[in-house]
């Protein structure tokens, strides 16, 4: 039995555990779920021996164990097979099972004995391959089995799961599931962590749910259903996820877009954008929706009008499109939206770092303002001078938020604003764009996410390759219409 | 954080150990008034260019001309010193003129390396390889090779070897020479400028991450022009420096292998070659550190053949304490 008593990690800016103790049996499938950032990975990373704890005990089977590095933690027999799988792709299936491990004879490698190893921990998967094919002629689910082959020849009484079925298909995935009921019956303990609640349910003998560091609950997937599940991550009821729409005001528009060309990649986008309206932008990836936001914003070279309140703006760079009252929020949030070695606050200035220094930065002024949008935006954050690549995927992008909001801009244009956000962040982000509207901004929204667009928007205009496909308004906003549009099928 | 200790302190640590080392090994000559006057003086002209250079790579960049773009201001600069002499004019205006000369050509050459990077989108290595090159050969044009002497003969000297009348030496002369009061005071401006003004946090941000400054509305290509002129406008300044402690210009000699010398400083100060994050003063530990290493193994009769190995390792040592302490 694998057990964590009180651990603890903490990092620059977030106490990523706070003292958690958890007790994984044998034979037993546990689910670990929790929002991002509520430290799943950081404990999963101190099991396999990738982060030591600064407090707390692991024991093993009762003994007290110290791994130092994956090395330490396989060879006691606790072994994690990562999201993104680490196996050499030109190497054969049964090189990988054994690197750095490999059977001798002599001087040379004993390819006899190594291959026939292998082949028995691929049998306990029911692998259908050999194993002296090549890793990447295998398909992703074979691979997944190539690492499960290789923790069973490790001889693995702890095998933990991250995110196991999000590159897997339906078929793949029920097949997986019967091989980690299979394990275990062989007395092994399986930690099996993921964010879809439907495959925990399915799958997990007892579920443990974290929040914000802490262990929050245990309990029998027997006595657990997905919206308790839910509740219990976030630490409340959720409610509506998608705030009510605000009434849209009859006034004149303040962002007009007029034949807006980029070569080979946009072609002639015309809308125009009311005070308090949030429009949509729909499309398939590659449909010129994020190079329209690019080029509006002057980072493109490109053609045709921009006008705010009236007014031109020439597309000259960046500078002169912010001047003007316009804001893009990134999809790139860790490339593009923020410099992850800065510090919270000298993220949130930066684009408005003129209104701080002139030319010298008046720091108490700064922090006066970055702790305003601390406190308005929620942000999670321990200490707002440690790099911001600390902190979690939702608490950055509210971190790339506040960057535009501190322009005071009369238009925002956000560009994926929820991808890589946890549940929790997801709705308060909706809130905040439903209140920045209500508050007279004009807002440009850019989602994959067809539900978001239709919970949120006023109106929503549909691009594919480049072009706007159509528009959509009222109960016309529906999901097939939006696909119907993008895939440029019927109609 | 306790891992970023050795990142903030390690130079100024190193400094330390290496001075007690000094003072201990020899005693009566590393300690003496005489000798730490030098130190500071005869390094100050690198440390100004160092922590110009200091700027350069925080902001993503690198400059290899350095020295020779200080060459080709001196020489310029002491060239238009006797010019102006030679054609009857006083010699205060005279060395005003060559200095305003050298401070300008520097910037201007500055300029020009900036330009080539940002309007020219040449890699900030291979353009200024060329500056490396190109104006030292210019330089030697400008004397057929050889050396420039100064026909001012008392100003230079006095501007050389003046200083802030206190604390002084037994003889007289200056514990802080002109040359030190301007290494420090550069070492604060650049300090300031790096740590509390928009330019300074632009800086940062651009060499962190030039796209993610380019989306935050930033002038990325004028934030590191503005770089490469402060660091010609550096450069001309200890070119003046230079000319008027050695009183002469040697064009094939004077500024060789500093690129190399104030870029070891600013790797040993903790600065990431990387970009993104800049240390001032230990750029300025740095060039002290390199500077007592030299006086140490002058002073001790080591060959001078052994100097280059003995600082390759420092070197080395410096970057690999930083990555231990960084990587964790």
């Amino acid at each position: 039995m694998l057990e964590v008593r009180h651990i603890a990690r903490q990092f620059p800016a977030v106490r990523a555990l706070d003292g958690v103790s958890l007790s994984f049996e044998p034979g037993r499938v546990h689910g670990l779920i929790g929002e991002n950032g509520a430290g799943k990975s950081t404990l999963m990373k101190i099991l396999s021996g990738i982060e030591t704890p600064d407090e707390g005990e692991i024991l093993l089977d009762g003994k007290p164990m110290v791994f130092r590095n994956p090395g330490e933690a396989m060879a006691q027999g606790v072994v994690m097979i990562h999201q993104e799988l680490n196996l050499i792709e030109p190497l054969t299936v049964a090189e990988n099972i054994f690197l750095g491990r490999e059977p001798l004879k002599g001087p040379g490698i004993d390819r006899a004995r190594q291959s026939a190893a292998a082949a028995d921990a691929l049998k306990k998967v029911q692998a259908e391959f050999s194993p002296e094919d090549l890793v990447s002629s295998l398909s992703l689910a074979n691979k997944q089995l190539v690492e499960i082959a290789k923790a069973i020849s490790h001889e693995a009484k702890v095998l933990i799961m991250d995110e196991p079925t999000a590159v897997l298909s339906d078929k793949e995935i029920r097949s997986l599931f019967a091989l980690i009921r299979d394990l275990r019956s062989q007395g092994i303990a399986v930690i099996y962590i993921s964010h879809i609640l439907k495959e925990v349910l399915e799958v997990c003998d007892d579920i443990s749910v974290l929040r914000d560091g802490k262990h929050v609950a245990s309990i029998a997937a027997g006595d657990a259903d997905a919206a308790k599940l839910a509740s219990l991550m976030v630490g409340r009821e959720l409610g509506d996820v998608y705030p009510a729409k605000s009434a849209l005001p009859d006034v004149a528009p303040l962002l007009n877009v007029a034949d807006l060309q980029v070569p080979n990649l946009v072609e002639g986008i015309s809308f125009s954008l009311r005070p308090g309206e949030i429009l949509g932008l729909a499309g398939l990836i590659g449909a010129g929706r994020t190079e329209t936001a690019e080029a509006i914003m002057g980072l493109r070279p490109c053609t045709g009008k921009v006008q705010v309140d009236g007014k031109p703006v020439s597309a000259k760079g960046p500078k002169e499109a912010v001047e003007a009252g316009i804001a893009y929020v990134s999809e790139d949030r860790k490339a593009l939206g923020l410099h992850l070695t800065l510090s919270t606050t000298e993220n949130a200035t930066l684009a408005n770092l003129a209104h701080y220094a002139n030319p010298v930065v008046d720091r108490a002024q700064e922090k006066a303002a970055v702790e305003g949008w601390v406190q308005k935006l929620g942000i999670r954050v321990g200490d707002v001078d440690a790099p911001v690549g600390s902190l979690s995927g939702g608490n950055q992008q509210k971190v790339s938020l506040a960057k535009w909001l501190d322009t005071k801009p009369k238009s925002l244009i956000l560009d994926e604003p929820t991808r890589g956000v946890d549940v929790g962040a997801k709705r308060e982000i909706y809130q905040l764009v439903n209140g920045l509207a209500a508050e007279g901004m004009a807002c440009l929204l850019i989602s994959s996410e067809m539900t978001e667009l239709i919970g949120l928007c006023h109106r929503i205009i549909v691009m594919r390759q480049g072009r706007i496909a159509g528009e959509l308004s009222g109960t016309e906003m529906t999901e097939e219409n939006i696909m119907r549009l993008a895939a440029g099928v019927g109609a | 954080m306790k891992a970023g200790f050795f990142e903030r302190y390690g130079s100024l640590l190193a400094l330390i150990l290496l001075f007690s080392i000094g003072a201990v090994w020899q005693r009566d000559f590393f300690l003496s008034p005489e000798n730490l006057r030098n130190l500071l003086n005869q390094n100050a002209y690198i440390g100004i260019m160092a922590i110009g250079m200091t700027l350069v790579i925080t902001v993503g960049a690198i400059d290899l001309s350095v020295g020779s773009l200080m060459a080709l201001a001196a020489a310029v600069g002491l060239t238009v010193v006797n010019r102006q002499m030679g054609s009857g004019a006083g010699e205060t205006q005279a060395v005003a003129v060559g200095a305003l000369t050298a401070l300008g050509l520097g910037t201007l050459l500055g300029v020009i390396n900036g330009l080539l990077v940002t309007v020219g989108r040449i890699a900030p290595f291979i353009a200024t390889l060329g500056g490396l090159v190109g104006y030292r050969s210019l330089t030697l044009v400008s004397a057929e090779g050889g050396e420039i002497r100064s026909a001012s003969n008392t100003i230079l000297p006095r501007v050389a070897k003046g200083g802030l009348p206190f604390p002084s030496l037994p003889d007289g002369s200056p514990l802080f020479t002109w040359a030190t009061v301007l290494f420090l005071l550069t070492a604060f401006a650049v300090a300031f400028l790096l740590n509390r003004t928009r330019l300074g946090r632009h800086v940062v941000a651009v060499g962190a991450n030039e796209r993610a400054a380019r989306y935050s509305a930033i002038a990325t290509s004028r934030v590191k022009l503005a770089s490469f002129a402060i660091l010609g406008f550096l450069c001309g300044v200890a070119a003046f420096l230079q000319l008027a402690r050695m009183n002469s210009v040697s064009t094939s000699g004077l500024g060789q292998l500093n690129e190399l010398d104030a870029i070891a400083a600013v790797v040993i100060g903790g600065t990431s070659l990387a970009g993104g994050k800049g240390r001032v003063w230990g750029t300025v530990n740095g060039v002290l550190i390199l500077g007592i290493i030299n006086t140490l193994l002058v002073a001790s009769g080591v060959s001078n053949y052994w100097q280059g190995l003995v600082k390759g390792v420092i070197i080395l040592l410096a970057v690999l304490i930083q990555r231990g302490s960084n990587d964790r």
